[in-house]
C-alpha cells in the first residue's frame, strides 16, 4: 500500500511540475514576450515604443520586492507584479489570468535568471504605525536630511538635480528618472503608505534608488512614507471645467484664489496619429483652472516636467499650448489635433524660451500660422518641477479668427504639451483629446423668487381649505 | 440601485393591502401610485429606462384614472375623502395639519419649482456609432480596393499563416497596442487620453461581428474615413495606410482576430 502511494507521488509530482512550466512559459510567450522577449533580455518588439523600458529578467536584478536589497523577488512579488501592473508604464495588471497562471508565469520567468533564485527569500515585515500628525512632519524633515530631495526634489516631483545628471540610469545604461510622488496614479510601485514604505525600505534593485533598511530606523521610514504619501494629489477626471467669474483675474500665479478654483485634470497620450509620431511621452498630465471677469478670461495650466528646457542647450524648449475651435458650430468640433483645413483651430502657445504665449490659427497637422493679430498674454513660471502657466485673455476680439467666450456655452477645448528634454516640437508632443470649459453665467433672478412664491401659494391653499372646512 | 424600486413596488402593494383590509380608499389609492411608480422606474432592470418624461406622463395617467376609480361611486368617495378632511378640518390632527399641510407640502412645491427652475449644465455628448457603414470601394494610396465582399487574401496561405501571426503581432506591438491594449481589451496606456476611448478587439460585440474587410477599412483609413456620425474629429485613430503597406495591415488583422479569440464574419 505505501509503495503505491510513494510511487504514485514520484509520478505525479514532476508531472505537476511540468505541467506549470509548460503553462508558464506558453503563457508567458503569448502575452509576455512582446515586450519583455522570448528569451527574456527585454528586447521585444514593443521596447523602442515604451517608457520605461520593459524588465530584462536575465540578470534576475527587479526593482518590485518585498525582499531586502541586492535579494531576489518573491514568488508573490512576482505575481504582484503580474496581476497589478505597473501604474504608468504599459505593464498592464494581468487580472484576466488565474492565481495559478500567474504563478506559472512567474516560475518562468525565474529560469531567465536560474542562479538568482536558487532559494525563495524572506519578505520583509510591513505594519503600518497609526497615522499622525507628528510622524507625517518627522517626514518631511527627513525628507531633507535623508536626501531624498536630490532625487526627488523639495516638493518630491522628481525634479532633484541629480536626476538631471547624464550618469542617472538605471544597471542597463537606460535612462530613467526619480518618481514624482505626487502623481499616486502612476507610482509603479503602487501609490498606498505600504508600497511607499516596501521601496524605501527595500530600494529597487539596478536602480539608483537605494535601501534604507540600514540607514533609517524602522519608524523613520514609515514616517518618511506617510510624509510622501501626503504629497499625493486627487486627480479628478472629467468631461468639463466650470469657470468661475470673480472681480479682477489675479495676475500673480502665488494668488491663493487658484487653490480655491475648481480643477480638471486632463490625462495625456503621446501624438501617434501623425509622423513622426511621439511614443513615449513623459508629460502625463495637465491640470487646468480658469477664472473670468467682465472682459477677461484667465485660464492656468499645470504639469510636472521633472527637467525644464529653455530651449539654450540645443534642444527645443518647453511649452504648452491651449487649443479652441476658430468657430463654433453644432456639426461638431475641429479635428482634436491642430483641426483640419475647413475647420481651423486657435492655439495659444506658450514657450519656455521666451515665456510669452502667441496665438496662431492651425489647418491641421503642421498647418500653423502666427496671427497678425495677438490677443493673448500669459504669465509662466517653473518653480520645483511645476510649470504653471496662466493664459489671459479678452472675452471676445476684433479678430474674426479668434475664439468668443460666452457664459453659458460649452467652449471644447484641449492641451498639447512639449517637453524639450524629449526632443519634442513639430509634432511630436503629449496631446489630450477635447474637453469642455464653461462661463459659469449669474444664476437668473427667478431661481430666488419661484420657489419661495409657490411655496406660499400652496401654504395659502392649505390653509384656506383647512378654513373653510372648520367654517362647515 | 434599481433593485430599490423593487422594494419601492412592493411597499406600494402592502399600503395598498392594508389599506383595502381596513377600507381605506385614500390609502389604498396613495399605495397603487407608490406602486406604479416603482413598477415604471423598476422596469430598468429588464428593458432600458424609461426616459423621466414618460415616467411623469403614465403618471399622471394612472393619478387620474385612480381617482376617477375612487370618486365613482359617492360612498367610496366620501371615504376617499374623510382622511383629507380630517386632517385639514378635525382639533385632534393639528401637528398632522402643521407637519403635512402648513409646513410638509409647501416645502415639497417649492422644492419641486427649485429643481425646475435651476440651471443646469450639461456638457454636450455625441453617441458614438461603433460600426458605420464601410463604403463599398476605398482608395489605398492610389490603388482601388473593393471592400464589399473582400476576404483577407492571407487567410487562405495556411502554409505560412504562423509566420504571418508573428509578423501581425510584430505589427501590433508597434503601432497598436499604446491604446487597444496589450491584452487587446482597449485598456493601452494612451486609452484614457482618447475621447472616445479605443475600442477593446475581446468580446463579441466588435470585430467578432465585423468581416475581415471592414477591420481593413478601418485601419487603412483611420479617422479621416469615419463618417460625420461617427465623430471623427475626435477619433485619435490613424489612417494606417500612411504607415503600414496593405499587406501589414492584413497580417495584423489576423493577428487580433486569433489573439483575442474571435472569427471573422464571412460573407454569405
Amino acid at each position: 500500500m505505501w509503495m503505491l502511494i510513494v510511487i504514485l507521488f514520484i509520478c505525479i509530482i514532476p508531472h505537476h511540475l511540468y505541467a506549470q512550466e509548460e503553462m508558464g512559459k506558453k503563457i508567458y510567450e503569448q502575452w509576455c514576450a512582446q515586450c519583455h522577449g522570448y528569451e527574456g533580455d527585454g528586447e521585444g518588439y514593443a521596447k523602442d515604443y515604451t517608457f520605461p523600458k520593459p524588465r530584462d529578467f536575465t540578470l534576475g536584478a527587479y526593482k518590485f520586492r518585498s525582499t531586502p536589497t541586492g535579494e531576489p523577488p518573491t514568488t508573490d512579488d512576482l505575481v504582484r507584479v503580474i496581476k497589478n501592473g505597473n501604474p504608468g508604464t504599459s505593464m498592464p495588471a494581468w487580472k484576466r489570468l488565474t492565481d495559478e497562471e500567474a504563478r506559472a508565469v512567474a516560475e518562468y520567468l525565474k529560469e531567465f535568471a536560474p542562479d538568482v533564485f536558487e532559494y525563495e527569500p524572506e519578505p520583509i515585515e510591513i505594519t503600518p504605525p497609526p497615522y499622525s500628525e507628528e510622524l507625517v512632519k518627522k517626514g518631511k524633515e527627513l525628507f531633507r536630511v535623508a536626501k531624498c530631495v536630490e532625487c526627488h526634489g523639495l516638493e518630491g516631483r522628481g525634479n532633484g538635480k541629480k536626476g538631471w545628471e547624464e550618469n542617472f540610469r538605471d544597471d542597463w545604461g537606460n535612462r530613467i528618472y526619480p518618481a514624482n510622488y505626487t502623481y499616486p496614479w502612476e507610482l509603479r510601485n503602487g501609490s498606498d503608505v505600504r508600497d511607499i514604505y516596501r521601496t524605501i525600505t527595500t530600494g529597487l534593485n539596478g536602480t539608483p534608488m537605494t535601501s534604507y533598511q540600514d540607514s533609517l530606523s524602522d519608524e523613520e521610514r514609515w514616517a518618511l512614507a506617510y510624509f510622501i504619501k501626503s504629497l499625493q494629489l486627487d486627480r479628478r477626471l472629467g468631461i468639463s471645467l466650470t469657470i468661475r467669474k470673480t472681480e479682477a483675474i489675479p495676475q500673480s500665479l502665488e494668488d491663493p484664489l487658484w487653490d480655491t478654483l475648481e480643477y480638471l485634470d486632463l490625462p495625456m497620450g503621446g501624438q501617434v496619429i501623425f509622423e513622426p509620431r511621439e511614443f513615449t511621452p513623459v508629460i502625463t498630465n495637465v491640470r487646468v483652472r480658469g477664472v473670468y471677469t467682465q472682459d477677461e478670461v484667465g485660464i492656468l495650466l499645470e504639469w510636472v516636467d521633472k527637467r525644464p528646457n529653455r530651449g539654450d542647450d540645443g534642444l527645443p524648449p518647453d511649452g504648452i499650448r491651449i487649443q479652441f475651435p476658430q468657430k463654433l458650430t453644432e456639426t461638431g468640433n475641429p479635428y482634436f489635433f491642430m483641426g483640419d483645413r475647413r475647420h481651423p483651430v486657435n492655439l495659444w502657445w506658450w514657450k519656455a524660451s521666451t515665456s510669452q504665449a502667441k496665438e496662431y490659427v492651425a489647418k491641421g497637422p503642421g498647418n500653423i500660422f502666427e496671427q497678425d493679430n495677438q490677443d493673448v498674454r500669459a504669465v509662466g513660471e517653473y518653480k520645483e518641477g511645476l510649470y504653471r502657466v496662466l493664459f489671459i485673455r479678452r472675452l471676445s476680439t476684433e479678430d474674426t479668427e479668434d475664439i468668443a467666450f460666452i457664459p453659458g456655452r460649452f467652449i471644447p477645448f484641449a492641451v498639447q504639451a512639449f517637453d524639450g528634454r524629449e526632443e519634442e516640437e513639430g509634432l511630436k508632443c503629449a496631446l489630450s483629446a477635447w474637453y469642455y470649459l464653461m462661463l459659469e453665467p449669474q444664476t437668473p433672478l427667478k431661481v430666488y423668487i419661484l420657489p419661495p412664491v409657490v411655496g406660499l401659494l400652496v401654504f395659502g391653499i392649505g390653509y384656506g381649505l383647512h378654513r373653510k372646512m372648520r367654517g362647515e | 440601485m434599481t433593485e430599490i424600486y423593487i422594494g419601492v413596488f412592493l411597499l406600494g402593494i402592502l399600503i395598498s393591502l392594508l389599506a383595502w383590509y381596513k377600507r381605506s380608499p385614500f390609502f389604498n389609492f396613495i399605495g397603487i401610485q407608490i406602486a406604479v411608480y416603482g413598477f415604471l422606474k423598476g422596469l430598468a432592470l429588464f428593458i432600458p429606462p424609461l426616459p423621466s418624461q414618460v415616467v411623469v406622463m403614465y403618471m399622471a395617467m394612472s393619478v387620474f384614472a385612480f381617482f376617477i376609480y375612487f370618486s365613482i361611486r359617492e360612498e367610496t368617495f366620501r371615504a376617499f375623502l374623510a382622511p383629507i378632511k380630517s386632517v385639514l378640518a378635525d382639533r385632534d390632527k393639528v401637528l398632522y395639519r402643521v407637519v403635512i399641510v402648513f409646513i410638509g407640502l409647501p416645502l415639497l412645491a417649492a422644492y419641486i419649482t427649485y429643481a425646475k427652475v435651476r440651471p443646469s449644465f450639461e456638457p454636450p455628448v455625441s453617441a458614438r456609432i461603433v460600426h458605420p457603414e464601410p463604403p463599398t470601394e476605398i482608395d489605398f494610396r492610389g490603388k482601388k480596393i473593393q471592400i464589399l465582399g473582400l476576404e483577407n487574401p492571407l487567410r487562405k496561405d495556411t502554409d505560412r499563416m504562423k509566420d504571418y501571426l508573428e509578423e501581425g503581432k510584430k505589427i501590433y506591438y508597434q503601432n497598436c497596442f499604446f491604446c487597444h491594449g496589450d491584452d487587446l481589451d482597449g485598456k493601452g496606456h494612451f486609452a484614457e487620453a482618447f475621447n472616445p476611448p479605443p475600442l477593446p478587439f475581446r468580446g463579441t460585440d466588435t470585430i467578432a461581428q465585423l468581416p475581415e474587410s471592414f477591420v481593413f477599412w478601418r485601419i487603412a483609413k483611420g479617422w479621416t474615413g469615419l463618417p460625420p456620425g461617427s465623430r471623427p474629429w475626435d477619433s485619435a485613430m490613424p489612417a494606417f495606410e500612411d504607415i503600414l503597406t496593405e499587406d501589414e495591415i492584413w497580417k495584423v488583422i489576423l493577428f487580433i482576430y486569433e489573439a483575442s479569440g474571435n472569427k471573422p464574419r464571412t460573407w454569405e
